[in-house]
Formats: structure tokens, sequence, C-alpha cells
């Protein structure tokens, strides 16, 4: 038996795993194939001969008609891309369980077909790109998840010295171009090298995940609160005067003081000493400014702790 | 096999074919947008694959960071085509053609598809002008970024390159009194050089 090889490619074409159509001038239907048949619901006798917008009035029609246009004018292809225009038509894809997209992502190709060196009609692909999709929106997910894991503690969940150092850094670079106030506080558990020798380190690391996770409780959502290192912690709140940051110096000593803390079935009481600085004209970096609100905690230690002290 | 060059007479008459393209390209980008876009005189040059970031910024006369958008194209004669801009000049790159939906708030194109929808007529124009001069119907494929702000050094990476001298041909377009200019440049291979050599004899012996 022979088969004509012009036959072979209606075969094809019927049958390929992507969209084809071909569209005239008028963007009328010329050619629909089974895969924009099963996917649209359409069969050829019914989209062939029409307009392309008289079953689909919602494709998008300046953005469609200037593609099919600078393909006749150019004679040349043009493109869509999934990345930047999710579909073009509203298909359903085989992922319909677990894929997490609403309609099959598209990339589709515009080509010119051309007889005698004029083209005679635009032929459309359409290839089914949403796996490819869904891959890459999972490995964005993860690489945030692992920036995420980057920028915490891994014992308290809250900021760590580097991303809380990162955050403090462009705060200060603003409060020195725009000025206005800004403060630091940094605290202490006090004697904490005791609770870890007396109860043990396990004993030691659930306090300090308690404490940041009450002083967390207690600050506003644009203050940031991150773990400088062992048992110090560290608090920038922008747009905040010294008076007001030590208004909140006293409610995160008093949020670690007034109740002792219960674990594994021992009392622990805990205290911290906090000490606070402000940014002020002549302030001339955020390390200074780090140092200042240190020197105030010394002072605080100095003057028998579980208090806070200010740098004046 | 011998290293791929052209000869004098091959030279002048890509030039001639790249010359004629071009008038071509603007012709049909002009009606097609509506606004008419100043082609230069193409450049055409052989270079070296060590050369080729400084040709490019010989060419561009860009010595900042740039963002280009690269497209393969295909017949027997290959290769990339990049459209480069400085990156603070992508904008105005998009402005050569408007937003079908600039006033309205139900559709909208991002930058990124503009740039690319940009990126491709000027490439598609240019790029199947000169091909169609040497007999020969190219098929593209897709945009792609390559950077949006990368050095032309980034562009070309020796060592992992298969090729060793490209044929380059650049043009720039300007918007009417407009100082911003974009860059075409088409780069083939080795492999694409010969094929162009035949194509530029037959060319030649036809006339």
């Amino acid at each position: 038996m022979t088969v004509s090889v012009n036959s072979l490619s209606d075969l094809v074409v019927e049958r390929v795993g992507f969209g084809i159509f071909v569209i005239d001038r008028d963007m009328n239907v010329l050619m629909w194939n089974r895969f924009m048949q099963d996917h649209s619901g359409l069969p050829a006798d019914q989209v062939v001969g029409k307009s392309l917008y008289t079953h689909f009035p919602e494709l998008p029609r300046v953005w469609l008609s200037r593609k099919i246009e600078s393909v006749f004018q150019l004679g040349t292809f043009a493109f869509s891309s999934w990345e930047q225009r999710p579909y073009l038509f509203r298909f359903d894809h085989d992922r319909p369980i677990t894929g997490g997209v609403d309609f099959m992502q598209q990339d589709c190709t515009f080509m010119p077909l051309m007889r005698d060196r004029e083209v005679v009609a635009v032929c459309v692909t359409i290839s089914d790109v949403t796996h490819v999709s869904i891959v890459q929106r999972e490995r964005e997910e993860a690489v945030a998840k692992l920036q995420e894991y980057a920028d915490r503690d891994g014992l308290t969940g809250i900021a760590n010295r580097r991303y809380f150092e990162a955050r403090l850094r462009d705060e200060f670079t603003r409060w020195q171009r725009y000025g206005g106030d800004m403060s630091v506080l940094l605290f202490d558990l006090d004697h904490f090298k005791k609770i870890n020798d007396q109860f043990g380190h396990g004993v030691g690391d659930t306090v300090l995940r308690l404490m940041a996770q009450r002083v967390s409780a207690v600050l506003r959502a644009q203050d940031s609160f991150g773990r400088f290192g062992g048992e110090e912690f560290a608090l920038l709140l922008p747009c905040t005067p010294l008076a007001d940051a030590m208004v909140v110096a006293d409610k995160i000593r008093n949020v670690i003081a007034e109740t002792p803390v219960e674990v594994q079935g021992t009392t622990v009481q805990v205290t911290a000493s906090v000490g606070g600085a402000a940014a002020r004209l002549g302030t001339p970096s955020y390390e200074v400014l780090i140092n200042e609100a240190d020197a105030a905690l010394y002072s605080a230690k100095r003057q028998g702790r579980n208090r806070t002290v200010a740098l004046n | 096999m011998p290293e791929p060059f052209l000869n004098e007479d091959q030279r002048d008459a890509l030039q001639e074919v790249a010359n004629l393209a071009m008038g071509q390209a603007a012709t049909r980008l002009a009606r097609l947008l509506d606004s008419f876009i100043e082609l230069s005189v193409p450049r055409v040059k052989l270079v070296a694959v060590s050369e080729a970031a400084d040709a490019l910024r010989e060419m561009t006369g860009i010595d900042d960071t740039v963002s280009a958008v690269r497209q393969g194209f295909r017949s027997d004669i290959k290769g990339e085509a990049l459209v480069i801009c400085r990156s603070d000049g992508v904008q105005q790159l998009c402005s050569l053609v408007n937003d079908p939906y600039a006033r309205s708030s139900y559709e909208s194109v991002s930058q990124k598809e503009l740039m690319f929808d940009v990126a491709n007529l000027l490439t598609g124009a240019c790029v199947s002008s000169i091909l169609d001069q040497l007999g020969r119907t190219p098929v593209f494929s897709a945009p792609g970024l390559l950077g949006d702000a990368m050095t032309l050094d980034e562009v070309f990476q020796p060592g992992v390159l298969q090729w060793e001298v490209a044929l380059l041909v650049e043009v720039n377009f300007a918007l009417e009194d407009q100082s911003f200019r974009a860059h075409l440049v088409m780069l083939m291979a080795e492999e694409s050089i010969r094929h162009m050599n035949g194509a530029l004899d037959e060319l030649l012996s036809s006339l």
C-alpha cells in the first residue's frame, strides 16, 4: 500500500501533540487541527470559515490582531511566551488535580505561510508548557524558602545577625538621607551562663526560644528583631525617638521578667538588661549606633541588671 | 578546512545585499509601526571569538551594561541575532512600538513582553530581508532575554563557545529626532560563512 506524502502531512498535523491552526488576514480560520478541537470542544467544521473571534470573543483582540498583522507585513515570525502571557486560549491541561494553575500555559508561534514571496496566511502553533511553568514555580518557591532560611536564626526563628545588620544598614542609609528618628535596643538575658550550667543547655535553648517569642509578641510590625549571638538580642525601631524606644525597652524587660519559665518541671526566673541609643546628628555609621547601645547595655549590667539604660 | 573568509568581491556583495535589505526592512517597519525608523548603513566584519566583545564595543560605542535579547534564525545559513541597547534605554527601545493597551486597565502588556516584541520585529525584518536577498527563507526561534544588565564581555563567553570565527553584521536604529540608538547584531559561525560564500558567489555569477 502506498500513502502519498501529502496525506501523511495531513495525518501528522491532525494527530500531533500541539495546537495548529491557520488564519487569514481578516482573522478567518482556514485550518483547525485535532488538538485545537479536543481542547476547545469545537470541531473544525464549526470553526473553519468563521472569524476566530466568533467562537473566542475573550481573545485579546488588539494584541492578537497586531501580532498577525506584523507577520503579514514583515513576512517573519512572531512569538508569545507563557512567561509574559500565560495563555492565549482558556484550555484545560492534564494536571487539573496536582497542577495548581488555572489554564494550560502556552507558548505560541505565529508563522508566515508564503507563496511566491507573499504571505498568504498565518499558521499559529500552541505548545502546552504547563509542566514547565509548574517546575519553574516550584523552583522559585524553593529559592524563596532557602532565602528565608538564610535570613533566620535556626534556634529562635527570628532574624539572624547578618539579616538584622542588613536591615539596620538600609534603615541607617535612609535616616542619613531623610533624617527623622531611629533607635536601636540591645538586650541580654542576665546570668544566662548560670541557667545553662544549672539546668543544662536544653533548658537554656528553651529559655532563649521562649524569650524571643515573648518579645516578638510585644513588638510593632515595623520593628526588626534579631538574635545577635549567644543570649544577646537586638532591635531596630525605625521612626522612633529614644524616649519612645525606652518605653519599648521597659515592655521587653517586663515581658521577660514578669512570668518565670516552666521548663522540664523546673521554674526558671529570667531577667534581662536593656541598653538603648538613637541616631543623632553626627552619628557616622550604624556600627557606632550599635556600639552606643552596647555601652548602655553594659552600664545597665553594672548598675545591677534587670533594668534599662539609655545612652545620653 | 581553510579558515573561512570573504574575498573582496564577496564582501562588497554582502555589503550591497545588506544595504538593500536594510532599505527594505526600514520600509516594512515604517509601514507596520507608522513611524519612520532610521536604519544605519550596516557594518560587516569577520571577528575571532577573542575579539568579538571588543568589536561589538567599538561598533556600538557602549561601555556600560546592556540589555540584550537573543533570537536564533535558521536556514543553511544560520546564526543568532542580538538586539542590544544600554540597560537604561529599554524604555526608549519599547517606545518604538506603542503599547496597544496604554489607556486600558482591562488588558495590559508588560515591559518585558514589549521588549521581546520590539526585538522580534527588528530582528525579523532585518534578518529575513538579508536572507531573502540571498534566496533563503529563515525559520526563527522565540526571543529570549540574554541579560538586562550585562557587559558586552559577558555576551560572549570564550571557552564554552563552539565557534572561533564569526561573521558579524551590525545595524543600528533610531526613531526620528531621537538620540537613542538600539543595535541589531547578526552573528554567523564558520559553517554558515561557507554557505554565505556560496550564496554570494551564486549572486555574483547571476549578475
